[in-house]
């Protein structure tokens, strides 16, 4: 399997640098590229394109965080903010568009009324994703 | 435009494709969750699980910068709580309600909703319109003036044949626009425009005058 295009979606949770690491060496063997998009839900009391600067200044210190660990890794990363209704969507429209060939997740162990959770994104992007998705649990 | 659809029904559902393929900003408001999904895997997130008719649901869409709310529920009921909600809590400029029963149209104007579609009417005035013998013809109803655009056949057996548009006794609120002709051009007709068999009248007046303005064209 090639790793020539890789997606890493980010949230701000301590799996994204372990994630981000493990995507820089899955593309190195493939001189492949890495892409770190941070979404941005956006509630519909607002429009799509309206401009929420507190969440797009905490998304962008997302993808600062990852870019610098890629860079440990001595790789370059393109960041990209996305605004979206709902983040799930946003992520698989990101993949289809860019064409990836995985898509690489960090996520957290969560419970929800004490069992284990992935939440709704995660389990949306498996069922819907063009491309292998490739799940890192911290 | 940012438009709001209550009801994912078969005709939300259509309404929601026609309208994102124009290339508005749509969502449908809908109770079932079964429906909900469908709509979700077919089409993304356009559709949101809930009451339409709840002020609460319709904050949490954004109806506060919806540009229209069209509510087509199978309930009249539902249409109209919908629509007078988004109407005077929301602001919103534009509502339209569905009907099922066409005797609700008058209590739903009344009640603020700007524009009713009953299938009945519609169905009504398609059979007016294909059976060529219907002397009146509504082609329009420009509800917020309280005006209808209406069309008048003058069949060979109209007493007013040959008689001038001023000999006529129009009803006040009601005005010639165009005439079409059986043959020749279309013209605007004039106080001394003599009216032929096969011309096709085209004018405006108000739903309560549109029989008088037929008996005063056709004679009969």
């Amino acid at each position: 399997m090639e790793f020539k295009k890789v997606l890493v979606p980010v949230v701000g949770s301590e799996a994204d640098g372990e994630a981000m690491k493990l995507a820089c060496r899955l593309a190195k063997k493939d001189k492949g590229k890495v892409w770190a998009v941070s979404v941005v839900a956006i509630k519909r009391v607002l429009p799509l394109d309206a401009e929420i600067d507190s969440e797009i200044r905490s998304a962008e210190d997302v993808l600062d965080s990852v870019e610098s660990v890629a860079e440990e890794e001595d790789y370059e990363v393109e960041t990209d903010v996305l605004q979206a209704r709902e983040v799930g969507p946003a992520i698989v429209d990101e993949a289809v568009e860019r064409g990836v060939d995985i898509i690489l997740m960090g996520i957290t162990y969560k419970r929800r009324f004490g069992q284990f959770n992935l939440g709704n994104v995660v389990p949306y992007v498996l069922k819907n994703s063009p491309c292998p998705v490739i799940l890192y649990q911290q | 435009m940012y438009i709001i659809v209550v009801g994912g029904g078969r005709l939300g559902y259509y309404l929601l494709k026609a309208l994102l393929n124009e290339g508005h900003e749509v969502l449908v408001l809908e109770k079932d969750v079964r429906v909900c999904k469908t709509i979700t895997d077919e089409l993304g997130s356009v559709c949101f699980r809930g009451d339409g008719c709840e002020a609460s649901t319709l904050a949490e869409v954004g109806t506060g910068r919806a540009d229209m709310l069209v509510a087509v529920t199978g309930d009249d009921e539902d249409n109209l709580v919908a629509c007078q909600v988004a109407k005077h809590k929301h602001n919103v400029p534009r509502t339209i309600a569905r009907l099922r029963n066409p005797q609700n149209a008058a209590l739903f104007k009344k009640l603020g909703v700007d524009v009713t579609i009953s299938t009945t009417d519609i169905i009504i005035e398609t059979i007016e319109r294909e059976v060529p013998t219907h002397p009146l013809t509504q082609l329009m109803s420009l509800d917020e003036k309280g005006l209808v655009i209406v069309d008048v056949k003058i069949s060979t057996e109209s007493t007013t044949v040959g008689k001038m548009v001023k000999e006529l006794s129009l009803p006040k609120e009601s005005k010639l626009a165009l005439i079409i002709p059986h043959e020749g051009s279309t013209h605007v007709p004039a106080a001394n425009t003599v009216l032929r068999a096969g011309d096709q009248i085209i004018a405006v007046t108000s739903p309560e005058t549109k029989e008088a303005l037929r008996a005063a064209l056709r004679g009969i």
